[in-house]
């Protein structure tokens, strides 16, 4: 009945040299938002992302991130995200940019919702695959696909579409 | 609130009250330095302002419109405008803004009104003899 209500917002983390997206780590995304949103909305800004804010989940091989907000503010904080042009980590900086896919109220919804948003993205890019060895690597990733193996599932997932994309 | 009196019926009272009457709101405000001897003119009473505006309220504060329509430098006293949507914004910040080149100072909010006419009236400076 009375339950602390977020919102976790899905973005992807675009960068024009795929090699340097490994590098990420959930700290160093958390440092960028922080200082974007204090940038931009100020002390006030900085308050509101100071409670409840994190980062839920970070794929680095596809540049997937969950930040969780709360519900209240989490439009402002929304707003703040396109003034992110470089996430430092280990003393380089990526220049990248997020772009947010969906906007979820738990995490399992966001789960779905990626899950979808992966085999629609599978089934645009299997009719440019090169060998039947490949297609097969992919039918098999997403079919072993499920809520209950959830990071495996998806690593699989993400990983077997890396290197489809690779292959390109 | 408007009286409405007829001279053969009771009175009659018809109060009349306005939702989002204006779309600026004028405010009154002086400040209070702790070095008395210390002069700003127009420009640096606004750019204080911002300044105060931006470690509030960031980048998107900053960018607030505000107009200060009347300035007197001996007593730094200040006639502001902004919108409606915005006042609450830059009357907090004011209120946090407390120090003018690592001087303590303080922004007095002498009167507040949608309306610039009532600004001329203040019942504080009333003279009751």
């Amino acid at each position: 009945m009375v339950r602390l209500k977020s919102r976790y917002l899905l973005c992807e983390v675009n960068v024009s040299d795929r090699s340097q997206l490994l590098l990420l780590d959930d700290r160093a995304i958390m440092v960028a938002v922080k200082a974007a949103v204090a940038r931009t909305h100020g002390d006030y800004g900085a308050a509101m992302c100071s409670i409840r804010f994190c980062v839920k989940y970070l794929n680095a091989h596809t540049g997937i991130v969950f930040l969780r907000f709360p519900k209240r503010c989490y439009k402002l904080l929304w707003s703040a995200l396109p003034f992110i042009t470089s996430i430092e980590t280990r003393g380089q900086k990526i220049p990248c940019f997020l772009n947010c896919l969906h906007v979820g109220g738990t995490i399992r919804t966001c789960q779905k919702f990626l899950i979808r948003y992966n085999t629609q993205q599978l089934h645009r890019m299997l009719p440019k695959c090169k060998s039947e060895e490949e297609k097969q690597q992919v039918r098999t990733a997403i079919l072993s696909c499920s809520l209950t193996e959830s990071k495996e599932a998806f690593e699989e997932d993400s990983e077997s579409e890396e290197e489809e994309e690779e292959e390109e | 609130m408007k009286q409405v009196e007829e001279k053969e019926e009771p009175s009659v009272y018809q109060r009349v009250v306005l939702k989002n009457a204006s779309p600026y709101h004028y405010l009154k405000v002086r400040l209070v330095l702790e070095d008395e001897s210390t002069r700003l003119n127009a420009v640096e009473l606004k750019y204080f302002i911002i300044t105060g505006l931006k470690s509030l309220y960031g980048e998107v504060g900053a960018a607030l419109n505000f107009d200060v329509l009347k300035y007197d430098e001996d007593t730094l006293t200040a006639l502001l405008r902004v919108y409606s949507r915005s006042l609450v914004k830059l009357w907090s910040s004011l209120t946090l803004l407390g120090s003018y080149q690592n001087k303590a100072c303080a922004f007095r909010v002498l009167q507040v009104s949608p309306f610039l006419l009532a600004l001329t009236g203040n019942s504080r400076d009333l003279q009751l003899d």
